[in-house]
């Protein structure tokens, strides 16, 4: 069985960075959720990458990927925080319509002729 | 009531409601494919019931018209986003052919318009350098015209190109603004036939196409929304200037101001207002009116000091028949500017005898090359505010690719923005078969998974750039 950080190649960062923001913009939730596991899974590697190997040459190798990523880092930051700022619209929207349900004038007076005049009663 | 004639009559009423909720379910389906259309729910209304000796009988229901499924908080939030992405995509494109003129490819020996400005500095000095060793040299003279040629040319023609674009985007704007003339009268239009036949109520089709025309118009130019009575809708501009009032639109016009088209609405100059507002309006005048004359401002910095400091040097000193320069005859290389706005375009080399190049002190003889040191130098004085021509090239240089990647990154988010609350939009008022509350649950699963990824990567980052700790989230 293959071992984790031993031979296997990981995806260049800046690749998982661009797929995860596309699949942002897209919504595509089961991709980003398969994307957050692979993250997990680069981290754990890399972390027992540097403390078998101990070389600089990894290192200096991530760290040239990382500067490779910088810029698309900086537009996933943006989606998210374009993502979040829908969020709080989509979510106040629902507050708003879930009241509006609950407790309008128009509602009230249905519930109240409703009540009143029912047949059953 | 209660027999078997008033149960039919029941019977009847329930299947002339359901009848006429299948007309509305035909009538989504038949417009699937219609831009924006948006779905219409059937609405039924309890019939009041009657009371004979005290006991209360159903009259059962009726179908009372049809109601669109459609949120404007959510329509307004997307128009707000359009106009941002559309703004930032026509500057972003404008920014992108500016910078084109000033890259060169390394791959081949064509360049851009603009050519190398910085090979050009270069090797204009180093001209100067070559000259030191043999000043009477004709041939050693004569390169330092051809290399002055260059750079004065690819300056003004840098400068030329960056005009031509700003008067193109002036056009563009100018036609921007007859489509929104177009789209707010059809808006007003749109208006009055609401608020005269649904003022209290949804009005359907007519209500799709004022949103349709309110997001064509969002998408043009910066605008705010604000609901009236009656169903009516004004439109202002983001800065106030008012488009559309109920049944009444006002048209923006167009006039010249110091060679520019500036808008109006009535006497009211928009302009500024419509630069910041957004929509390819704000775009086009961004990019006119911010970007172009800030690049331009930089060229002119760079032409207006390269070219006084040459002159004044080469008047100083003794050309190769002895001569030095005087108000009257004056020894310039380059054409002198008088003041720094416009010395770009302007730029282009006066001389056009070698031997009235000053390579000598003043007062000395034509094997003295201590003017032609002074010259050379001048590549390493800090003559164009407070900086080396070169370094204040590759300054401006990149200071133009740090603004045409912070505009990219801003267009992206703001196009996956736009892309998320159309599918948002879609599963509310479109005749889709997903329903609001999954794609509310898609929401948030995406961003909490996005988060996940951009904490953990931004972690490695930090580590792989030693800015944090060396170890890793588990």
């Amino acid at each position: 069985m293959q071992e984790f950080g031993e031979h296997r190649g990981h995806p260049k960062l800046k690749d998982l960075v661009v797929e995860a923001s596309r699949s942002l913009a897209r919504l595509d939730a089961g991709r980003l959720e398969e994307l957050a596991l692979s993250c997990q899974a680069l981290n754990r590697d890399l972390a027992r990458c540097d403390l078998a190997c101990g070389d600089g040459k990894a290192r200096a190798a991530l760290a040239f990927e990382a500067r490779e990523a910088v810029q698309d880092m900086a537009v996933f930051a943006r989606v998210l925080e374009a993502t979040r700022a829908n969020l709080n619209v989509m979510n106040r929207l629902r507050e708003l319509r879930g009241g509006r349900l609950e407790y309008s004038e128009g509602q009230m007076q249905r519930w109240v002729r409703t009540e009143n005049g029912h047949g059953d009663n | 009531m209660g027999t078997i004639s008033s149960a039919l009559s029941l019977m009847s009423g329930a299947l002339d409601a359901d009848q006429s909720a299948l007309s509305i379910v035909a009538n989504n389906v038949a417009n699937a494919s219609t831009a924006g259309y948006t779905e219409e729910t059937a609405n039924f209304q309890e019939n009041d019931p009657v009371t004979i000796n005290g006991i209360s009988y159903g009259q059962g229901i009726t179908e009372t018209g049809a109601t669109s499924t459609r949120d404007k908080v959510l329509t307004e939030r997307l128009d707000q986003q359009q106009q941002l992405a559309s703004a930032s995509s026509t500057r972003l494109t404008a920014l992108q052919s500016v910078q084109g003129l000033f890259t060169v490819d390394s791959d081949s020996s064509t360049s851009s318009t603009a050519g190398d400005i910085g090979s050009d500095l270069t090797g204009f000095f180093d001209s100067f350098s070559t000259l030191e060793s043999a000043p009477s040299n004709n041939s050693d003279r004569e390169d330092v015209l051809s290399t002055a040629k260059t750079l004065a040319s690819d300056i003004s023609g840098a400068a030329t190109s960056l005009n031509s674009q700003k008067a193109s985007l002036d056009q563009e704007a100018a036609g921007v603004t007859s489509q929104v003339n177009a789209l707010t009268t059809s808006i007003a239009q749109l208006n009055q036939q609401i608020m005269s036949t649904s003022p209290d109520a949804d009005a359907g089709t007519l209500e799709d196409q004022r949103e349709e025309d309110v997001s064509q118009l969002s998408q043009l130019v910066g605008i705010n929304q604000i609901t009236t009575e009656n169903n009516g809708l004004a439109i202002t501009t983001t800065s106030g200037a008012l488009l559309v009032s109920e049944g009444a639109s006002y048209q923006i016009t167009n006039g010249t101001v110091d060679g520019v088209t500036h808008f109006f609405v009535g006497s009211t100059d928009t302009t500024s207002g419509l630069t910041t507002g957004g929509g390819e309006l704000g775009g086009y005048l961004t990019a006119r009116d911010v970007d172009i004359p800030s690049v331009l401002s930089s060229l002119d910095q760079l032409a207006y000091s390269v070219s006084t400091q040459v002159n004044a040097l080469n008047n100083t000193g003794t050309d190769l028949d002895g001569n030095t320069g005087t108000t009257a005859s004056p020894l310039d290389i380059f054409s002198e500017p008088t003041e720094v706005a416009g010395s770009a375009a302007a730029m282009s080399v006066v001389m056009t005898d070698p031997s009235e190049i000053a390579a000598a002190a003043s007062g000395e003889g034509t094997g003295d090359s201590t003017n032609t040191t002074a010259m050379a130098n001048l590549a390493n004085q800090t003559i164009v505010n407070g900086q080396t021509p070169t370094n204040y090239y590759s300054s401006f240089v990149s200071t133009l690719g740090a603004t045409v990647s912070e505009v990219q990154t801003e267009n992206t988010a703001q196009e996956a923005s736009v892309t998320q609350l159309q599918t948002q939009n879609d599963a509310l008022s479109s005749v889709s078969l997903d329903d609001e509350a999954s794609t509310m649950t898609t929401f948030e699963r995406c961003y909490q998974a996005a988060s996940q990824v951009f904490t953990t990567i931004n972690t490695i980052m930090a580590s792989a750039l030693n800015l944090g700790d060396e170890t890793t989230v588990s």
